[in-house]
């Protein structure tokens, strides 16, 4: 059982992040302070820290540069109100590993600290492989089974991200910011276009689809059964 | 009374008092060395007179010669015995004090005869004669004396009316400005109290309350205009808001009322989770035009290579152009570079193609390109979409302003506000203009090739 450490303040935000986390299989531990929470961070016994920025009399950031100094490297989730992207940068910097501005849907979180639980391994393979479809990163190709797939660069990207952490919920923001590396939140249908395109050409009418869209909460790529 | 102005009414009257007297006591003091150097030089040449004469009888007639014409009774002179006695002239007793021989002196004597009687205070030289007697000749300064009496009353009948006049002057300019003052303080509380259209008097003169008032409407004006613009965001956000999350009720109350399945509930609630959805991104945006609006940060400046810019914009776009059956072009040969922010660039660009794309209709053309123009470079979004009237194009880039022709199309309406916020950060120009359709440009000066 994953075991998930939520530094946050407000108890009302805390109650419903804890509820979610515990229905999906998680044990939560809370602080409600920056002081307890650099206490329990520094046990370093969570496999993952949700620390919101603004706690009474702490910074969050302050906590994480305070335990990564002391080598604690548990992911840490950073959560904020302020939605500033130079924010997003500092909180990044300090030592967190991902950054989510509030008021966020539970899913986005949960998709995240999925994310960050199984962070790809520093994986030095030049061929990846999921299921039938497999991707060269030297040769630039991908195949399905016998069947190349011709893909364009950002396409090709796209899919080496999701190759890379195959099975887990992509949420729309979260590719957003990696595959295209934007910070800023696009009006347009954007992503669902462009995955529309890899969909058209990863998963053929009659084939059993690998890439599918959870509606109303990201994408996840998968090996047919 | 207290005002400053009076008080530095007081004080220039005081330092003017002052300059004046010193003034005068210099001139005085002038005007007193000059005569005494004229009654010296006179004095000597009439002792010299005397002296030319070669007999005592010779002096003693020189002397009562030099003596004839004196009508102001200013003139003295005498020949003195060895013994002190006089011989001939009009003073009493040779002066005591008087060195012979030893050039002009300021002494008392004692006149004789018409004149005579009181002690006078005059310049004189003492010159010992061949026969040892001693000729005294002497002049009053009674025109120095004459001088001081002029100076005195000239004093008294310039400085008192020149103070007077001085304290009127600024006991008329202490109202003035009192009133100036006055005018500004209920002119503001007036503004304050809501009148936002109240304004200070035009000015009439260039004089620095002139120039005040100019410059206090002009304050004015500003945060009238701020505030105005404030409210008409407030509607605004306030409409725009209520859009989404009326569909959020709707469909919330159908879902309680209605729903008799798990299905439908759940669609009932997915719609209100989109409307809710559109309601944080309205709020998002917002937040996000603040925040850029409020950035003074510099310091992530860079040097931005555009042409690669522009391509990966087109990139990003170009399967939603083709989804929505609209042709996209994207050139981009030139090779400027300008110094910025290149995510909060991107964003702006992106914006400007997401807006066209948005507004042309099915089977429209929409191009993205990056041009020089003299030191500038621009980039430029033009699409054949419904364009915009003329008188539009300043409000197209306020916050919220969609026009009318795209009430129904779906966005945010703030995707320009957007742009204009990214582009006055970085002090380029944005521009919007009627083409075909219409044209959006950003234009920045281009610091190399």
């Amino acid at each position: 059982m994953p075991k998930a450490l939520l530094i946050e303040d407000d108890s009302e935000t805390a109650e419903e992040i804890k509820a979610e986390l515990v229905e999906r299989g998680f044990a939560v531990e809370w602080a409600a302070t920056g002081i307890e929470g650099l206490d329990k961070a520094r046990q370093a016994d969570a496999d993952v820290m949700i620390v919101d920025r603004m706690l009474p009399g702490v910074d969050g950031l302050t906590i994480i540069e305070q335990i990564r100094k002391e080598s604690v490297r548990t992911p840490v989730l950073v959560l904020s109100a302020l939605g500033a992207v130079d924010d997003r940068i500092r909180g990044l910097r300090a030592g967190g590993d991902d950054y989510l501005t509030k008021p966020f849907a539970i899913g986005e979180l949960i998709a995240r600290i999925e994310a960050l639980l199984r962070r790809p391994a520093d994986n030095r393979d030049t061929v990846l492989r999921v299921g039938p479809l497999e991707l060269d990163l030297l040769a630039r190709t991908a195949r399905r089974g016998d069947r190349a797939l011709d893909l364009l660069p950002r396409e090709f990207r796209l899919l080496e991200y999701m190759m890379r952490r195959k099975e887990q919920l992509l949420t729309r923001a979260m590719l957003f910011e990696e595959v295209w590396n934007y910070k800023f939140v696009p009006t347009s249908n954007l992503v669902d276009v462009h995955m529309g395109r890899l969909r058209r050409k990863v998963d053929l009418p009659e084939e059993p689809p690998m890439i599918q869209n959870i509606r109303g909460e990201g994408f996840i790529l998968r090996a047919p059964a | 009374m207290r005002s400053t102005t009076f008080r530095w009414t007081l004080v220039v009257s005081a330092a003017f008092t002052v300059c004046i007297l010193l003034m005068f006591a210099f001139i005085l003091a002038q005007a007193h060395r000059m005569m005494t150097s004229d009654i010296d030089r006179l004095i000597a040449g009439s002792a010299e007179g005397v002296v030319a004469g070669s007999t005592a009888e010779e002096r003693v007639l020189r002397i009562d010669e030099h003596l004839r014409v004196n009508p102001r009774q200013a003139k003295f002179g005498a020949l003195f015995a060895p013994d002190g006695r006089r011989i001939a002239g009009n003073i009493a007793s040779l002066p005591p004090g008087l060195t012979r021989d030893g050039g002009p002196q300021l002494v008392t004597i004692q006149a004789t005869g018409a004149s005579g009687g009181n002690a006078q205070t005059v310049r004189a030289v003492a010159q010992a004669m061949p026969d040892g007697s001693t000729l005294v000749i002497a002049r009053t300064d009674y025109e120095f004396t004459w001088i001081v009496h002029t100076v005195e009353r000239a004093l008294l009948l310039g400085l008192i009316p020149t103070l007077c006049l001085a304290f009127a002057v600024g006991v008329f300019l202490n109202g003035r400005a009192q009133r100036g003052v006055e005018e500004v303080n209920r002119t503001v509380q007036r503004f304050v109290a809501g009148e936002l259209a109240e304004r200070l008097p035009a000015p009439r003169t260039n004089d620095p309350f002139g120039r005040l008032a100019g410059l206090v409407n002009g304050i004015l004006d500003e945060v009238e205009s701020l505030i105005r613009r404030l409210a008409g965001v407030g509607d605004d956000i306030a409409h725009d808001l209520r859009t989404p999350l009326t569909r959020v009720r709707v469909s919330l109350e159908r879902a309680r009322q209605k729903a008799s399945n798990l299905d439908e509930l759940q669609r009932s609630v997915d719609q209100a989770i989109t409307g809710l959805d559109q309601s944080l991104a309205i709020i998002t945006a917002l937040l996000r035009i603040a925040e850029i609006e409020q950035s003074r940060r510099m310091d992530g400046f860079r040097n931005v290579a555009l042409a690669e810019m522009v391509r990966e914009v087109g990139d990003l776009y170009e399967p939603i152009a083709e989804d929505k059956k609209v042709a996209f072009a994207v050139s981009a040969a030139d090779d400027a570079i300008v110094h910025g922010d290149r995510d909060l660039l991107f964003e702006a660009v992106a914006n400007m193609v997401d807006n066209a794309v948005k507004f042309t209709p099915e089977g429209g053309r929409v191009e993205l390109s990056l041009i020089r123009r003299g030191d500038d470079a621009v980039v430029q979004v033009s699409d054949s979409g419904p364009g915009i009237a003329a008188g539009e194009v300043d409000m197209v880039a306020k916050r919220f302003y969609r026009s009318d022709k795209s009430r129904r199309a779906p966005g945010l309406g703030l995707g320009l506000s957007l742009v204009a916020a990214i582009v006055k950060l970085h002090g380029f120009r944005f521009s919007i203009s009627p083409g075909p359709g219409c044209i959006a440009e950003i234009s920045g000066h281009r610091i190399a090739a």
